[in-house]
């Protein structure tokens, strides 16, 4: 019986592998004459058309593995004795920092583009990412309505008449979330000047939601009347109601979308994700990142020379913006996370 | 002691064979083996033993056994430079995380308690009383355990903040929000998820519990009670298997723990396990040395159970038990009856259908929830976006297939565990799959990386990791030990007299289990395949790690759209699929009623 059973488990083992041949043909990683797919890891929400793109424009076989920040670093996380990706497209520097201190990125690479001087202050010293734009990790959204003279500083949130308005995500479950605590901390002076902070801040009502959806969903049921969110998601949702605002706060984080390209993948394949990122910085490239999701992560500013943002999506000169150090604030993640969720979240 | 009995009468005819079932009973599993081989010799194969315990090392316990490695040996899959260390254990036992895991263990001891208690009222009233549209109930348990964790606490979340839909309605909320958003309303919507699974662990085998016990108590003077008494202790396999599944259940479930647990702040083991693979850098050693600590208390719970039932036997269920009687309920009982059934499916399904209803009827211009700003816009584009749809078709396929297999293997593997002289590899075995349930998927997901993605197989030409196989082999591990543990309790009552019957008459050993076990267990093998394929369909966190590039199965893709932005039709897709699953189970619950040979149907149906 049991023979039978480990029997008929063999067989359909091999049902399955035979229904799915077919699906697989497209997909497998078999080296092909003269031609190695690229493997994009990427979590922005206009890769599709971006590859879809770039495929087109060189030929160069590409396959997209779409997800969050999280599960796409978790999975090259655990790939680490074999890498299987080829090119990572995330937004935020810190996990591309850690990725570079454990020697996993190519380095001394820049892709022929002109980068503006926002775009040269986002590389890092040894090429090993790149910048394709950038957004801000997390500024402010409120309800005109209801509040018609909002805060032009992180400190002025401490305010009474701010008092249970605010609300925020929590950068355990969020993956943009993180950049944020992490500006604002170093804006504020250093982790424990930031802890200090964000105490006084839930002593003034400050309340914490999952995700942006969820904090999002708290803004549109009155439940708050502000929120810092990252700024793509807010220009993505203003349209949706005509009393919602943004303001930038001074001192708002930049938090750039990177590519990093994978140290021991095959020189085919190290040669294939040069070429993406050259296609990405250029004029086509840029384009299609602006198309691609016009409600989400098209909201971003440009950091190669002639390029301009997506209408709607105010100047960055108006704004008093950052950049944090990411090889220093990377490893923090973990630790202020758990801080945060121990004594903020409640 | 009452009439000929007829279910086993339905079943020889069904069989087309004449059995002589009072003499057969009396064969014993061992002397009826001896028979057979005098007859016939049995064909053993010499590879049976270790055929099966080589599949269960390669789906089950190699990626499982690498993954816990990592907490003591992470040079061995990449994961830092120590080849021993213990510091990973010392972290999880400390601050939060130890916080979470103590916290993981009272929950869902006290889920595991309170769901058994909740499903065996609703259990006895849908199966031993005349209640009525006892069809619908039977069905809406099924919707309930369908019904993802995390949209139950989210239409709770929308239905109890402070300008949600009770305060829009003039109801002071204050109170009871502060109440829920803490663990009792963990404990709360956890239970109301356990109860489905101890209702289906319990149902079948009250229901098919002839009523011999209850006449033999009452012949001998017994009361109402004394009968209860009697009957509930002959139910012991399936209420252990039910806090068994509901325990696991619990401690593994991620839906509530992100949600309410996480507003409560009340960390539970899956959050701080999530947390230390979801945080830059990953830390794998710490959620190893978490998984390593569920394990340990996964065992102590089997250990409680086999306890409990070791040395007993509890086989009741066989062809020849008697059809119960219901009990006939007064107009008052039917009034208090159904009272019950509309609170409980009011608070596991209303609920959440509020909050899906509110979520993705919206327009997106909406500023306020009016009759007006209610669209299907969302849903029309649903049905015309070719890319939506293909996430439906590759999730039914990947799940279609490992479904079938894991209920299968699962009817062999509920043997084993049942079979009362099974021995330490059975027991083994058992803390394997149950330890499995315990996880959570992201550990086993990981831990098919660590094992199928060594150098060392792409060496020899083996790739398997990155390809539709791999996840349906980890679908099929993720399956396969919950199909098990909902068989098990069913099987444990099955009296195998009758299939030792069916081989003296000389069946084949397949074709002896399709005409005595299949029939007895088909409606449970049914229930055990839909919610296989349901859970499959909606399976995340396996699906995340191991999806091939460009193939993305339907849980990333709603969770792509909604990390994107698109939360109206992230939640229109997901409502989309949920209506999917509940027409699957809608047709293959018809499908059993029509084409199902009628003996089949009337197994463990009172009247």
């Amino acid at each position: 019986m049991l023979a039978t059973a480990a029997a008929v488990a063999v067989a359909s083992a091999a049902v399955t592998s035979g229904i799915f041949a077919a699906a697989q043909s497209g997909s497998t990683r078999a080296v092909q004459v003269g031609q190695v797919p690229l493997i994009v890891y990427s979590a922005q929400g206009y890769d599709m058309n971006e590859v879809a793109a770039f495929q087109k424009a060189t030929g160069i076989k590409t396959e997209l593995l779409c997800d969050s920040t999280g599960p796409l670093l978790a999975r090259i996380a655990a790939e680490r004795n074999n890498p299987q990706w080829g090119l990572l497209w995330v937004d935020g520097n810190q996990p591309f920092a850690e990725l570079d201190d454990e020697g996993a990125l190519v380095r001394h690479y820049l892709p022929a583009a002109n980068f503006n001087a926002l775009g040269k202050s986002l590389l890092p010293s040894d090429h090993s990412y790149v910048p394709t734009g950038t957004t801000i990790a997390a500024t402010l959204v409120y309800n005109s309505a209801k509040i018609t003279n909002p805060p032009k500083t992180f400190e002025q949130l401490l305010q009474p008449q701010y008092n249970g308005l605010l609300g925020m995500n929590n950068p355990s479950v969020s993956g943009p979330t993180y950049p944020y605590v992490a500006g604002l901390m170093s804006y504020l002076g250093g982790v424990s000047k930031g802890e200090k902070f964000l105490t006084k801040l839930k002593a003034n009502g400050l309340q914490i939601f999952d995700t942006n959806g969820n904090t999002l969903n708290a803004l549109q049921t009155g439940q708050i009347d502000m929120a810092t969110i990252q700024s793509s998601a807010i220009l993505g949702v203003l349209a949706t109601n005509p009393n919602y605002k943004i303001a930038f706060p001074k001192g708002v984080t930049l938090l750039p979308s990177d590519m990093a390209i994978d140290r021991h993948a095959s020189k085919t394949v190290i040669a294939e994700a040069e070429r993406f990122e050259t296609y990405v910085l250029s004029k086509a490239g840029q384009h299609q990142m602006k198309i691609g999701d016009p409600h989400g992560d098209s909201n971003f500013w440009p950091v190669v020379q002639g390029g301009s943002p997506k209408a709607g999506v105010p100047s960055l000169s108006s704004i008093r913006y950052q950049a944090v150090n990411p090889y220093t604030w990377g490893p923090r993640e973990s630790s202020i996370n758990a801080w945060f969720t121990a004594n903020i979240v409640s | 002691m009452g009439a000929q009995g007829v279910l086993d009468q339905r079943l020889v005819h069904s069989q087309h064979r004449e059995l002589k079932l009072p003499y057969m009973a009396k064969l014993t599993w061992a002397r009826a083996r001896s028979v057979a081989t005098e007859g016939r010799p049995v064909r053993r194969s010499a590879l049976g033993a270790p055929a099966r315990w080589g599949g269960f090392f390669l789906i089950l316990l190699a990626p499982i056994a690498f993954f816990l490695l990592v907490a003591v040996v992470p040079a061995a899959v990449g994961q830092g430079s120590s080849w021993f260390t213990l510091a990973p254990f010392i972290a999880a036992l400390s601050g939060p995380t130890l916080q979470g895991l103590v916290d993981s263990l009272a929950l869902s001891a006290s889920t595991a308690i309170l769901s058994l208690a909740i499903a065996l009222l609703l259990a006895w009233l849908v199966q031993r009383t005349n209640l009525r549209a006892r069809v619908t109930w039977n069905f809406l348990i099924w919707v309930v355990l369908l019904t993802p964790s995390f949209l139950v606490a989210l239409g709770w979340e929308r239905l109890l903040q402070p300008e949600g839909v009770l305060a829009d309605l003039g109801w002071p909320v204050a109170g009871l929000s502060h109440i829920f958003f803490s663990p009792l309303g963990v404990v709360f919507v956890d239970t109301t998820k356990g109860v489905p699974f101890a209702f289906l662990a319990i149902s079948a085998a009250l229901g098919a519990l002839g009523r011999e016990y209850e006449d033999a108590a009452r012949i001998h003077g017994g009361g109402r009670a004394t009968a209860i008494r009697t009957v509930l202790p002959i139910l012991a396999p399936a209420m252990w298997s039910a806090l068994a599944i509901v325990f696991a259940e619990t401690i593994s479930d991620f839906g509530v723990a992100s949600t309410i647990a996480n507003t409560a702040n009340f960390p539970v083991a899956t959050m701080t396990l999530f947390n230390a693979v979801d945080n830059f850098p990953v830390n794998f050693p710490v959620a190893a040395a978490v998984g390593w600590l569920l394990v340990a208390s996964i065992g102590l719970a089997l250990f409680a159970q086999s306890r409990a039932l070791r040395g007993r036997s509890y086989q009741v269920l066989s062809g020849r038990s008697r059809a119960s009687s219901r009990l006939q309920l007064s107009r008052r009982g039917q009034t208090v009856g159904i009272a019950v059934m509309v609170l409980f499916f009011g608070l596991t399904l209303g609920v959440p259908a509020i909050a899906v209803a509110s979520a993705s009827l919206l327009k997106p211009t909406a500023s306020a929830i009016t009759l007006n700003s209610f669209t299907l816009n969302n849903y029309v584009a649903l049905a015309h976006h070719p890319s939506t749809l293909g996430p439906i078709g590759l999730s039914t396929a990947l799940a279609l297939v490992a479904t079938t297999l894991a209920v299968g293997l699962g009817l062999i593997v509920a043997r084993i565990l049942t079979r009362r002289r099974s021995g330490a590899s059975a027991r083994i075995l058992d803390l394997l799959l149950l330890a499995t349930v315990g996880l959570p998927g992201i550990l086993l997901g990981a831990g098919y990386i660590f094992v199928y993605n060594l150098p060392a197989l792409a060496t020899v030409g083996l790739r398997l990791y990155g390809t539709l196989f791999l996840l349906d082999v980890a679908y099929l591990a993720n399956t396969l030990p919950i199909t098990a543990r909902l068989l098990s309790g069913p099987m444990a009552q099955i009296q195998f007299g009758l299939h030792d019957a069916a081989r003296v008459h000389g069946r084949s050993a397949l074709g002896a289990w399709r005409s005595t076990v299949v029939p007895l267990l088909s409606r449970t093998l049914l229930w055990a395949w839909l919610f296989g394929f349901a859970g499959l369909l909606f399976e995340l966190p396996i699906s995340q790690l191991l999806y091939p590039p460009g193939q993305e199965p339907l849980s990333v893709a709603i969770t792509a759209a909604f990390a994107n932005f698109s939360y109206a039709p992230g939640t229109t897709l997901m409502v989309a699929s949920v209506a999917y699953a509940l027409a699957v189970v809608g047709l293959a619950l018809l499908g059993f009623r029509l084409l199902a040979p009628k003996g089949w149907q009337r197994v463990g149906v009172a009247r």
